[in-house]
């Protein structure tokens, strides 16, 4: 199949077709463009539920159902009635005889045409399936868990993050969806705002829709496109997601409380399409679209504690002395959260990467748009997980299109300050990291910068399935082979692991060999 | 009739460029806002400025906060020409107007938006005001009409109002501005 595609794709490219077929020009008409792009490899669901179902933000009687009614994927609007009421329906059984629960809401125009139920009455910890039908269609059948309550043995969740469309095909969201886990976690940068990147095929598998985006037209076509890919379609319908946020879901670095009017209209529009594409769960808090809430604490039994960041949305400029990256309201809550936390796992949901980053021994930070850029708040955030006690804290994190393993220190300038934590940051997706030379020359930099850095590898791209069980908490790096094919096997490249009780990580003895362009044992 | 409590922020302390910790009929969720009288002068808009043409004596500010949010609740009709069962039925519509501005060439700016909510809390509809930018206002001080309209879908059993004024760059003054707050409900269009 990959074989075929790039040779269509170089086809296209001699015979001068390219132009017309992809990168997507911006003449063609939305029913053009999805032809253009289906011919070169994008499969949509059958109409009006092109764009597939989803599920999320499991708790042990509820579960959020999502999808949109999108006849026309690449179009701004759709040539719907403005509203259309959808039927669902949830099943014990696949095949969805034995039904549980069933109801009708609106799709209205002004989301878009999506659909959010928040379906209540269900069991704890099981597996439903769920179907909507409208139009006298219906949709694929999709499958989500409840989160169960009590003691629990074991969880098993993926995380994935930097899923740039151009860069590749979702291979790891294809792994993703056939790993046996309870639930997903997005950290981020779910789509990339800028305009087309060119380079099809030799660079690049596949391009973006249009220019740089602006308008809510415009986001709303980008998440369109980015669903797309059949994968992440299948990783949505396969199981329940939490979700949090990044910088390209609106602009690269923005912060969330600068910038002036037009900044501030173009955010309401990318945060509306976010919303009108994710199984997000809303308004339960103070605030209301077009700003959604999306921090929050969720348990899976007495075994692990999520806490969702949102590091986007209330965050200052970087670099002042009293700049914030969580927000005032975020932070006070993640401290009471931390005061209030249950003897179980702790896992925070960290879209940016929260260790110290330095690029070389005696150097500069890397990148201050990550918490190296609101050194204060990291100081005073860890300093209240020191002070209060909390044990077993993992945090995950995206962003980086790398994957490193920190120990989480209260301060990172004293290697013999208090160690609170390790930080997992997974290899991306598809998006673009560093050259192989640059890993190879900078890993060991990096090691000798940053004495909490254990590990680093850049040259690849997956995901990463996290094992819990109430005596160990274990990373397994999946990577796939090649981001240029569809269907690339996934591989476990290493697994560390974090026994309950003792702060640090460390490798598996089994996979202690494989590659990397840093380690520090 | 217009569904919004003081919309026009004329009620309740304020008159000044100082912020107020309470404003009738809303709830101050972020920052401080400031009811100013169009009489103050200082550059903040006077009754001459672009604005309402039955603008009253005062309209809203984002007072000293980077960011300034208010919210109310309001609760549709259970019952008449726009109650529930025409709700249910599609034969309601809405809609929601607000002029909004800002100082001068400064692109600080006032957002207004509501969304619909059906009884569990859950957003069915969504309408987005704003913010206007400098350009819009041609750098002038002053205030422009915007308006959105659309059908209220079934199973709509509430709305939240979101008013929010977000200060850019430097300085004290958020100078996001907002008057004449409006959101109605009609019985005579339906779904389209």
């Amino acid at each position: 199949m990959t074989v075929n595609r790039r040779d269509l794709l170089k086809a296209a490219a001699a015979a001068g077709a390219l132009n017309l077929a992809w990168p997507l020009t911006a003449g063609l008409t939305p029913a053009q463009a999805r032809a253009a792009a289906e011919r070169l490899g994008a499969e949509y669901d059958r109409a009006p539920f092109t764009l597939g179902v989803a599920s999320g933000d499991p708790q042990p009687h509820s579960v959020l159902l999502w999808t949109r009614l999108a006849p026309e994927p690449l179009a701004a609007e759709q040539r719907l009635p403005e509203v259309v009421e959808v039927d669902w329906v949830v099943a014990r059984d696949s095949r969805l005889r034995h039904v549980v629960a069933r109801g009708t809401a609106p799709a209205s125009a002004t989301l878009g045409h999506s659909v959010h139920v928040p379906v209540s009455g269900l069991a704890p910890g099981r597996h439903y399936w769920y179907a909507f039908k409208a139009l006298g269609r219906t949709s694929r059948v999709g499958r989500t868990k409840t989160a169960p309550r009590g003691r629990v043995s074991k969880v098993t969740f993926a995380a994935a993050n930097c899923q740039a469309f151009h860069d590749g095909f979702y291979a790891a969201h294809r792994g993703i969806a056939h790993e046996n886990v309870d639930f997903v976690i997005h950290l981020g940068d779910y789509i990339y705002e800028h305009g087309q990147v060119g380079g099809v095929p030799e660079k690049h598998v596949r391009d973006h829709d249009g220019p740089e985006i602006l308008s809510l037209g415009d986001y709303r076509k980008r998440h369109a496109l980015y669903k797309g890919d059949k994968s992440l379609r299948e990783a949505h319908a396969a199981h329940p997601w939490f979700l949090t946020w990044d910088d390209h879901e609106v602009v690269n670095d923005y912060s969330g409380t600068g910038g002036g009017a037009p900044f501030m209209r173009r955010r309401a529009a990318a945060y509306q399409a976010w919303f009108e594409h994710m199984p997000h769960r809303d308004s339960f808090g103070g605030m209301a679209l077009p700003d959604p809430e999306i921090h929050r604490v969720r348990r899976w039994g007495d075994l692990l504690e999520l806490s969702i960041l949102d590091l986007r949305s209330y965050r200052s400029a970087q670099n002042l002395p009293d700049g914030t990256i969580l927000g005032a309201e975020q932070k006070a809550w993640l401290k009471r959260t931390v005061d209030r936390a249950p003897d179980s796992w702790h896992v925070w949901a960290n879209s940016i990467m929260l260790s110290q980053l330095r690029g070389r021994p005696g150097g500069s930070y890397m990148f201050t748009d990550q918490w190296d850029g609101f050194l204060a708040e990291r100081k005073e955030v860890l300093g209240h997980v020191h002070k209060s006690g909390l044990e077993d804290l993992v945090v995950i994190t995206g962003d980086w299109h790398s994957a490193f393993v920190d120990d989480v220190r209260t301060d990172f300038d004293q290697p013999d300050s208090p160690l609170v934590g390790t930080e997992f940051t997974a290899h991306s997706v598809t998006s673009g990291a560093y050259s192989p030379e640059w890993n190879s020359a900078n890993g060991p930099l990096m090691g000798k910068a940053n004495p909490h850095l254990k590990y680093f590898e850049g040259n690849r791209y997956g995901y990463d399935v996290y094992e819990v069980t109430p005596r160990r908490f274990t990373t397994h790096m999946r990577v796939i082979g090649d981001r240029r094919d569809p269907n690339s096997p996934v591989t476990t490249l290493t697994k560390f692991h974090v026994d309950r009780g003792k702060v640090g990580s460390y490798e598996d003895e089994g996979t202690k060999g494989s590659a990397a362009q840093y380690r520090r044992d | 009739m217009n569904l919004v409590v003081n919309g026009d922020a004329e009620s309740g302390a304020g008159g000044t460029a100082d912020p107020v910790t309470e404003v009738r009929g809303w709830q101050v969720a972020q920052g401080a806002p400031a009811l100013i009288a169009y009489s103050l002068g200082g550059g903040y808009p006077t009754p001459s400025d672009p604005g309402p043409a039955r603008r009253g004596s005062r309209f809203f500010a984002g007072g000293n906060s980077a960011r300034t949010a208010l919210v109310q609740d309001i609760t549709l009709p259970r019952t008449g020409r726009t109650g529930r069962r025409a709700v249910d039925a599609g034969r309601v519509r809405y809609t929601l107007s607000a002029w909004l501005g800002g100082y001068a060439g400064q692109e600080d700016g006032a957002r207004f938006s509501v969304e619909f909510r059906d009884a569990k809390g859950t957003p069915v509809a969504l309408s987005v005001l704003g913010p206007v930018g400098a350009g819009d206002r041609e750098g002038r001080t002053g205030l422009l009409e915007r308006t959105a309209e659309a059908a209220v879908p079934p199973t709509a059993r509430s709305a939240r109002l979101l008013l929010v004024f977000t200060r850019s760059g430097g300085g004290t003054s958020n100078d996001g501005y907002a008057d004449a707050l409006s959101l109605t409900l009609s019985a005579d269009g339906g779904h389209r």
